[in-house]
């Protein structure tokens, strides 16, 4: 992690080089058509975006899928399951912060709620006890912060290793990161493998839980780069939306409503 | 003699009144038209009989209850009026046999789904119908089905999976294969019928 954050410059002044010699050209006006198709798609960076997927692709391919998938054969699912469970209570103090950002006092309570239930009765994390006992699960991310906030995603991003971006969505990953205690936590060799064993098992619990979808995908696309392009940003805008509908009261149901605001 | 003010305002009541029964009506009929065609899409597949023939009663049941040819139409997008007849008909044809081959290699991973009805809302003409879908061993998953005309003749038109458009999905699929191929509508049908062509080699 801090080798990473060392080197950020380094890799960012390479992904924007990469990204400025690999831009492909507008249409001409004359074609009104093509023009709207590429306005509509936002992908500028298109080559090299194309590029960064099919490295991914091949990194997929050699590493992570095969993992995943050895996971999967040899982990039961109801390991897995708690796994994940664990996983997503670790990630408490960004999603609260994130919940409080985005203006969302029901989506805390929820979070704080889960994490208090689920580390204790569900046994630090492994059990999703919160959930049945009426505090479901959301998403929350500073990506979905900045949206709140009325930030446009802008141009598609397809970034190595971390897979379909926009450049919000990327900002928010480094914040996220930023803002995780377990990032600044404690120091030495222990403290550094545990962080860095957290991330490879995110990745890998994240990638068998998309085995059977990216599979599909695969099959039966036609141009799979693009489908997964038009998949991210609905997945994405669907996240947000769910958000921004997510406005229940905070007031006591006992207690005099306020009046709706217009 | 009653007034003619009084006279507007109570027929201007029942105006209201019976569009807002329609449209009630019509939310009921698309939730019936969702847990009817849902139940016996799952009696298909957690039925008895080879995948052979689970493949050909669905595809008959998929005909009747989807609006294939007009989901085709839009997912070729501003291309359908490019097309000639003649691609139109062979490009219709085509999507109705990359559907069936889509969901038929899906059918081992459905397996003992079932399905909960939420509720209906009208989302400009059609109605979306919340449900959401029990896999074994996956989690929940929220799926809408987009209703066109609930109280004549329902068809889905579109399903959402977890606020993924298949249909939208699909048009950039096709959208984006023809731009990298000269917008050729005959490189698109090509690429469909290699697609049938594969899963009949494979199957």
């Amino acid at each position: 992690m801090r080798v990473f954050f060392r080197t950020a410059p380094l890799w960012l002044t390479w992904l924007v080089m990469l990204g400025l010699t690999g831009c492909a050209k507008p249409p001409p006006a004359s074609d009104p058509d093509a023009l709207a198709y590429y306005r509509e798609t936002n992908d500028p960076l298109e080559p090299f975006n194309r590029k960064m997927y099919a490295v991914n692709n091949a990194l997929d391919a050699a590493i992570l899928k095969p993992v995943a998938q050895g996971y999967v054969a040899v982990v039961p699912d109801a390991i897995r399951d708690g796994i994940h469970n664990v996983l997503g209570n670790l990630t408490t103090p960004v999603k609260l912060s994130n919940d409080m950002l985005e203006g969302k006092p029901r989506r805390a309570g929820d979070t704080y709620m889960r994490f208090l239930i689920n580390t204790t009765v569900g046994c630090l994390g492994f059990f999703d006890v919160a959930a049945k006992w009426g505090y479901p699960d959301h998403d929350a991310d500073f990506g979905m912060t900045l949206a709140k906030w009325g930030v446009h995603p802008g141009p598609y991003l397809y970034l190595p290793i971390l897979g379909p971006n926009d450049p919000r969505d990327f900002a928010g990953f480094g914040v996220d990161i930023a803002a995780d205690p377990f990032t600044w936590v404690g120091q030495g060799a222990a403290v550094t493998a545990l962080g860095y064993s957290r991330w490879a098992v995110t990745a890998v619990d994240a990638r068998s839980r998309l085995l059977g979808t990216l599979s599909n995908v695969k099959k039966t696309a036609l141009d799979p780069y693009a489908t997964f392009r038009s998949l991210y940003r609905q997945h994405r805008r669907s996240q947000i939306q769910e958000m921004e509908n997510d406005n229940r009261a905070t007031v006591p149901a006992w207690f005099q409503q306020p009046t709706p605001a217009h | 003699m009653p007034s003619r003010r009084f006279l507007l305002t109570v027929s201007a009541a029942w105006l209201a009144l019976g569009a807002g029964a329609r449209a009630q009506s019509a939310e009921t009929a698309a939730i019936a038209f969702v847990k009817t065609t849902g139940g016996r899409l799952v009696a298909v597949v957690n039925g008895p009989g080879s995948a052979q023939q689970k493949r050909q009663t669905l595809t008959q049941i998929i005909d009747q209850v989807v609006d294939v040819n007009g989901v085709a139409r839009f997912c070729l997008g501003r291309f359908w009026r490019l097309a000639s007849p003649a691609q139109q008909q062979r490009y219709l044809a085509l999507f109705h046999q990359v559907l069936e081959v889509n969901i038929s290699s899906k059918l081992g991973e459905y397996e003992g789904v079932r399905f909960t009805v939420g509720r209906a809302v009208p989302q400009g003409d059609d109605i979306e119908v919340d449900t959401t879908v029990y896999r074994p061993n996956n989690p929940p998953t929220d799926v809408k089905w987009v209703i066109a005309n609930p109280s004549s003749n329902p068809k889905i038109v579109d399903v959402i999976a977890e606020g993924t458009s298949l249909r939208l999905t699909q048009r950039s699929d096709y959208a984006s294969y023809l731009n990298h191929n000269n917008d050729s509508i005959d490189a698109l049908i090509s690429a469909m019928h290699h697609q049938v062509e594969q899963d009949r080699a494979s199957g």
